[in-house]
């Protein structure tokens, strides 16, 4: 048997295996039927199927020849917008395979370019685009420019039901010959909300621990993955020491790589818990409005180093007003 | 997003360090007295078993500890002011080392502390602690080095060590070691550029070899056109009074007059803030918390500046990071402070060489998996090393399904040590 990652092995390959968006799906179907379509915006949060809407519209676009028609670029990993363009442009030099009058060029993480960047991205996609359609894939489309924005037809990608997340795991486990119980699901969906790469990913470690996933398996699994720095990191700032908190959020941030919003989330539910941050001068109430203006502020500005030490610095005069009151 | 860089080149500052201690150039005193020291050691009874060797930057002290670990064949065991946060740390990295013998082909063994002075007044007291009790076990001679040993928090440590003090190195001693590099190198160059940039460096040999490298880069003969390349030393000196004026401004006004510079490069104050607010405000959790609210604010300005081309906004962004980071409704009473450059900077240069060799094994597993190589490292990592951990032959099985070969797993799974120990 060959084993592999359940992301991968259980990936929709055409539009019709996809489950869910189905405001989405039924008009990606309709490109597929007119072979023709405008350039792309896929916006929403992490492991809502944006890739995946992406590839199965490339798979049903020109089937068997799909990878020959699709060029796929991520952001973050190209050296440049240099680099994209004359990818793109060494690409685009040779016709369409098949019967679609386009080539794709699907462009991943294109939040991640700075504004310079997408100018010049906006001016590619101009001068290619007689044979080539765009599909950007981006979590926030308020950090793609406004030109951009208004050449690509903008697809909102909502964050996964709890119940298609959960029959979708238990449909998993169903094949890979494992149980997972109802508190199991529930501790999953704790974790990972609406991202169901992470709800996989985490329903996979859980079960190499044991093929009879329970919550505390996936308690177990999930203490192993999440980084302890975060626990520390929030101990550091109530007890008033900024300087402490710093280094952890550096860790997390320079060494494990988390962006800020992987950091907020990870704040956010211990926030939620109500274990680690309970404090008499700030209600439950108080605290969430603190991290999701935190939230707000992170997709707003570009150093999540300053934006989370903004939080961390407001926690630690709450925590210490609460000792003294 | 960065462009390709040019080909690395070991630093010549490194390439050219003096093997023997004679070498080292200028600071004849501190030279006698550092051999003294050694001396006393390779008879096995020094009075003080650690050195501070303290002085301006690129003035020798790292260098003649370099010397000495290759003149003798000691093993040289080089920690850096970063590395000595806390007691643990410190211990993991050196306490083994102390107890144990020489390791094989090596005569002995030299510590190397660098930059004491970096770690003295802001991290916990326990990396200091740990030092101490380091230079009383220890069995080999520990070197620590300071550009300023008067830090009253170093007095404890100064007290167990035998101090001596490096002088900036004379100018003519510059461009004498400037020529003999170009030589070696084959590089052509008249003697008013090298004595250019032996005044520019003010006595800091380090910056004056690394101007050289600079302005050399890929040339064989240099003019003193070339010198243009060349960022005013000074710069960050300036730096250094700019956050000074706008941390301890006793009005707005005077905290805004910072803006008025016409070389302000607003991006590096902003970092260079957000470096040196909890140490100035140290005693005023307020004040740390109102003046990283400002900096959130000019951050946000910044970005909504650049991303949506609204230039108007700039003087709200500088208005915040200046007046706005003053204005804190507490403000703690004013200490001097010795500024640092950020540490960030710092640490994602470093970051960025090691991520580069993980993302070259990782690149292909993520492009299966289609993420980028930074997702796949949070996003996929941390579950696969639970899987590998729990049951190998699957974990290893999957490994192979995202084109990782065995023999690089230890590639992969090194740069996340730290994090799942």
């Amino acid at each position: 048997m060959v084993e592999e990652l359940w992301v991968e092995k259980y990936r929709p390959r055409s539009l019709d295996e996809i489950v869910d968006q189905e405001e989405i799906v039924k008009r990606l179907k309709e490109f597929v039927k007119q072979k023709n379509m405008p350039h792309l915006l896929f916006a929403g949060p992490p492991g809502t199927g944006k890739t995946t809407a992406a590839l199965a519209l490339a798979h049903d676009l020109y089937g068997d020849y799909w990878r020959d028609n699709t060029l796929e670029l991520n952001a973050s990993d190209e050296r440049g917008i240099d680099v994209i363009r004359s990818r793109i442009k060494d690409y685009a030099r040779t016709l369409p395979l098949g019967d679609v009058p386009f080539k794709l060029v699907i462009l991943d993480e294109a939040d991640n370019m700075t504004g310079d960047a997408q100018q010049a991205l906006r001016r590619t996609m101009e001068l290619f685009s007689k044979n080539t359609r765009f599909i950007l894939i981006a979590n926030y489309a308020s950090k793609i420019i406004e030109p951009i924005q208004s050449r690509c037809a903008v697809f909102r990608f909502q964050p996964l039901p709890k119940g298609d997340a959960f029959s979708r795991l238990k449909w998993i486990a169903k094949n890979e010959g494992i149980t997972v119980d109802e508190q199991a699901l529930e501790a999953i969906w704790e974790e990972s909300q609406g991202d169901l790469r992470k709800a996989i990913n985490t329903l996979q470690a859980a079960s190499a621990i044991s093929k009879n996933v329970t919550e505390e398996v996936v308690y177990a699994a999930l203490g192993r993955v999440k980084p302890r720095e975060v626990k520390e990191m929030i101990e550091s700032a109530l007890r008033g020491d900024i300087i402490g908190a710093r280094d952890k959020l550096r860790v997390l941030l320079y060494n494990y790589g988390l962006s800020g919003i992987d950091i907020i989330r990870y704040i956010h539910r211990e926030v939620l818990s109500q274990k680690s941050i309970k404090l008499d001068e700030a209600t439950l109430a108080d605290l969430l409005v603190l991290v999701a203006e935190a939230n707000y502020r992170i997709v707003e500005g570009s150093d999540d180093e300053i934006q989370l030490m903004a939080l961390l610095s407001k926690l630690a005069v709450l925590a210490n007003k609460s000792k003294k009151g | 997003m960065s462009t390709s860089e040019p080909r690395l080149e070991v630093p010549w500052a490194e390439k050219y360090r003096p093997s023997k201690i004679a070498e080292v150039v200028n600071n004849e005193d501190a030279k006698k007295k550092y051999v003294a020291w050694i001396n006393a050691w390779l008879r096995g009874k020094p009075q003080k078993k650690a050195a501070l060797l303290y002085g301006p930057p690129g003035s020798g002290k790292t260098s003649i500890v370099h010397a000495t670990a290759r003149e003798f064949n000691w093993e040289l065991i080089e920690l850096n002011a970063s590395d000595v946060r806390s007691r643990e740390a410190l211990r993991q990295r050196v306490s083994g080392a102390l107890d144990t013998g020489s390791v094989f082909g090596y005569q002995g063994k030299i510590i190397l502390l660098d930059e004491v002075d970096g770690i003295s007044t802001r991290e916990d007291a326990g990396g200091l602690q740990a030092i101490l009790e380091l230079i009383e076990k220890t069995r080999w001679p520990i070197v620590l080095t300071a550009n300023d040993p008067w830090d009253p928090k170093l007095r404890t440590l100064r007290d167990a060590c035998e101090l001596i003090e490096f002088k900036k190195i004379g100018k003519r001693d510059v461009v004498k070691v400037l020529e003999s590099i170009c030589q070696k190198e084959k590089i052509e160059c008249p003697k008013e550029v090298l004595s250019a940039i032996a005044d520019n460096s003010k006595g800091d040999l380090r910056a004056a070899i690394n101007d050289l490298q600079s302005i050399a880069l890929g040339k064989k003969t240099l003019s003193i056109a070339d010198l243009q390349v060349l960022g005013d030393r000074a710069e960050q000196e300036n730096m250094f009074e700019i956050v000074r004026t706008v941390l301890t401004a006793k009005s707005p006004e005077q905290a805004l007059s910072v803006t008025r510079l016409p070389s302000l490069d607003y991006e590096m104050l902003l970092q260079w803030l957000s470096e040196n607010i909890p140490y100035q405000y140290e005693q005023s959790l307020q004040a740390i918390a109102d003046a990283y609210n400002a900096l959130s604010w000019a951050d946000i300005m910044l970005s909504r500046m650049k991303r949506e081309q609204q230039w108007s906004l700039l003087s709200y962004a500088l208005e915040l990071m200046t007046a706005g980071v003053s204005s804190s409704r507490e403000r703690p009473p004013f200490k001097f402070v010795k500024y640092s450059f950020p540490e960030k900077i710092r640490i994602l240069a470093r970051q960025k060489e090691k991520f580069e060799e993980y993302r070259k094994v990782v690149r292909e597993a993520s492009s299966r998996l289609h993420v980028s190589t930074s997702k796949f490292r949070t996003e996929v990592q941390p579950y696969l090393q639970v899987i590998l951990e729990e049951d190998e032959e699957e974990g290893k099985m999957i490994l192979r399904s995202l084109g990782i070969p065995e023999n690089k797993i230890n590639v992969v799974f090194k740069t996340e040590e730290k994090a799942h120990s």
